[in-house]
């Protein structure tokens, strides 16, 4: 009789929950913003297949496996569907991926090439990167843009102590699909995660991030933008877990909804008793450039420890008319004005990225979307 | 250059400008002078197209255009420069990527070509040498962490750069210290031509020691109730406002 294993155990522990809860909709905790179930329902994402990834020429110091192959190695077994709180779309992905791809950096290697990684096709998907102690890497994750209509991707993220990665993650403008996309993160001591989530919005786009800062000492440093036009839907809603002391957080997000676009943003903090001295900092700015858009940012603060620092602010609001007028009466015209305003509203949290060639890579994006995201709807 | 007739202006449905009637011609140096709430602010707002302020009645020609009928930006790319009162600060623009963009857009209204990176910041640094503005300044974002005196002279220097037909400086001496006046009235009086039109809007007569008029108007009440020389100034300083607006035109 042949035992079964870790993962297979975990896969059909996944696929009973997701039969269970179901379809998020908005009356889940934190779907709020994003009715999932009033437009796609179990059986399509079951049904959806497996989604395709990519990955660029593989530097000396990483390895990959192939998670559609057998015989995965010990560090994927003991991984794999192992971190994080297993929402009910990070259930789906670990049911019904076929696929998917691991990614590990050994023990004190930093590479120092970025390491571009595309998911493509439609259907569930399963990543999983391991950076062991002292490892340090950065990612690049972009998607391909097809008519398909779900992609549904889980991503588990375990950093050992003092391991640093660097995660930007571009989201194209998909009209036609729903873009679901849960990444867990579980951080030990010192270990740091910079993140940038940049969103051009989809049918329903749903970013979400799970991260515990797990022992003292350990980082996260989360920025994004949500450049949205037309009908397009952007929701990223982070969770970030103080669970041991002196540990640092901070979240910059920074909205900019246009057309009939609809933009949320839910940022929950958590210190666990215990974790005192930690220090957690969260902003989400939303503009507004279509009367016809929406944009929702929740903050939400849990604090059971003492001596710990907290600090948020959220405020959705239009182009400052003074400045408008100001650059116009320098004889810039008002769309070009107006661009430059939304640009500069967009630099504090772009700027984040510490990267110079994937911060311009964001940028290009951006300037690519932002003649839709400037449009006034009717 | 500039010919107001009998311009009425109303903000949230009050009416400010009350049959105001003024000309400035090519050449001199007018100056505004009137006590707080007259109206001399809505004028300038008015004068460079500022949503909000609607004007009622009257007319406003420049240089043969119905000033009324062209937008904010095409006012600008016409000749119209504005010095406010209180400069914005824009963070996440620096200040050399807003003068280049400002200048360019300019530019490319009046059909002439736009000036590589290079070029406009050549003629920045000339400008900007007499001015004491500084290359750091010029990095920062515009205007922000600015002094008042900084705000000022960078107001100055894009007239100085943008070289307008007609330049209105709404109150520019508030807000600076004697050493700071004076920088900024030599940086106005530098950019004094003779095709060159120039409307002093100031509620002291502080700053038109420095600047000295030509033509000194006095607004009260939304009009034009006193018109003269220089001298005009200095007997509105000695009488005070109350009086003078008293007296015919």
């Amino acid at each position: 009789m042949s035992a079964v294993s870790p993962i297979e155990a975990r896969k059909a522990e996944a696929l009973e929950s997701f039969r269970v809860r179901g379809m998020p909709h908005r009356r889940f905790e934190h779907w709020r913003y994003s009715d999932l179930r009033a437009v796609l329902d179990a059986g399509q994402v079951a049904a959806a297949g497996t989604a395709h990834w990519q990955i660029g020429e593989v530097p000396d110091g990483v390895e990959v496996f192939d998670l559609a192959k057998p015989a995965p190695p010990d560090w994927v077994v003991k991984n794999l569907g192992n971190i994080g709180n297993r929402p009910t779309m990070e259930e789906a992905s670990l049911a019904f991926a076929q696929g998917g791809a691991a990614l590990r950096v050994a023990k004190d290697r930093k590479i120092p090439q970025i390491l571009p990684l595309t998911v493509s096709s439609t259907g569930n998907l399963r990543l999983l990167i391991v950076l062991e102690e002292g490892a340090c890497l950065t990612l690049a994750e972009t998607h391909a843009v097809d008519a398909g209509l779900l992609r549904n991707v889980g991503v588990e993220i375990a950093l050992g102590r003092g391991a640093e990665l660097t995660h930007v993650r571009i989201a194209p403008n998909a009209p036609k699909s729903f873009t679901v996309e849960h990444i867990a993160v579980g951080e030990a001591r010192d270990a740091r995660y910079r993140a940038h989530f940049a969103n051009f919005g989809s049918r329903l786009s749903r970013t979400e991030l799970h991260l515990v800062l797990r022992e003292e000492g350990a980082e996260a440093h989360i920025s994004g933008v949500n450049v949205l036009g037309g009908e397009s839907h952007a929701d990223v809603t982070t969770h970030i877990e103080h669970a041991a002391g002196k540990t640092h957080s901070t979240q910059q997000f920074k909205h900019v909804a246009g057309g009939k676009s609809r933009s949320a943003y839910q940022g929950k903090i958590t210190v666990r008793e215990g974790a005192n001295g930690s220090d957690s900092r969260q902003t989400a700015k939303a503009v507004l450039t279509s009367t016809r858009a929406e944009a929702d940012l929740k903050p939400e603060l849990i604090i059971f420890a003492d001596d710990v620092k907290c600090a948020h602010g959220a405020a959705v609001g239009d182009l400052d008319a003074e400045s408008l007028f100001y650059l116009r009466s320098r004889g810039i015209p008002e769309r070009e004005a107006r661009r430059l305003l939304v640009r500069a509203f967009l630099e504090e949290a772009v700027a984040e990225i510490g990267n110079d060639e994937l911060r311009a890579a964001v940028w290009r994006d951006i300037e690519a979307v932002l003649p839709r995201a400037l449009e006034q709807a009717r | 250059m500039l010919e107001i007739k009998n311009l009425h202006a109303a903000v949230d449905g009050k009416e400010i400008l009350q049959g105001l009637t003024l000309t400035v011609e090519a050449g001199k140096m007018h100056a505004i002078m009137g006590p707080n709430g007259s109206g001399k602010s809505t004028l300038s707002y008015v004068l460079a197209g500022r949503e909000g302020y609607e004007v009622t009645a009257g007319s406003i020609s420049y240089d043969g255009h119905d000033l009324l009928q062209l937008k904010t930006e095409e006012r600008a790319a016409k000749g119209i420069f504005l010095a406010m009162q209180y400069p914005v600060e824009i963070p996440g623009v620096s200040t050399l990527t807003f003068l280049k963009t400002a200048l360019n857009a300019q530019r490319r209204a009046r059909g002439d070509s736009e000036l590589d990176a290079m070029s406009v910041l050549k003629l920045v640094r000339k400008k900007a040498e007499a001015l004491q503005v500084s290359e750091e300044m010029l990095k920062r974002p515009l205007n922000v962490g600015f002094s008042g005196g900084e705000k000022k002279r960078l107001e100055i220097l894009q007239l100085s750069l943008f070289e307008p037909k007609l330049a209105i400086l709404d109150e520019t001496d508030s807000g600076l210290d004697i050493d700071a006046l004076k920088l900024v009235a030599d940086g106005v009086n530098a950019t004094r031509s003779p095709q060159r039109g120039m409307l002093v809007i100031t509620h002291y007569q502080r700053l038109l020691t420095y600047i000295v008029p030509d033509r000194v108007h006095v607004l009260a009440g939304g009009r034009i109730v006193a018109e003269g020389g220089k001298e005009l100034a200095l007997e509105l300083e000695a009488k005070g406002y109350a009086q003078v607006a008293k007296e015919p035109a």
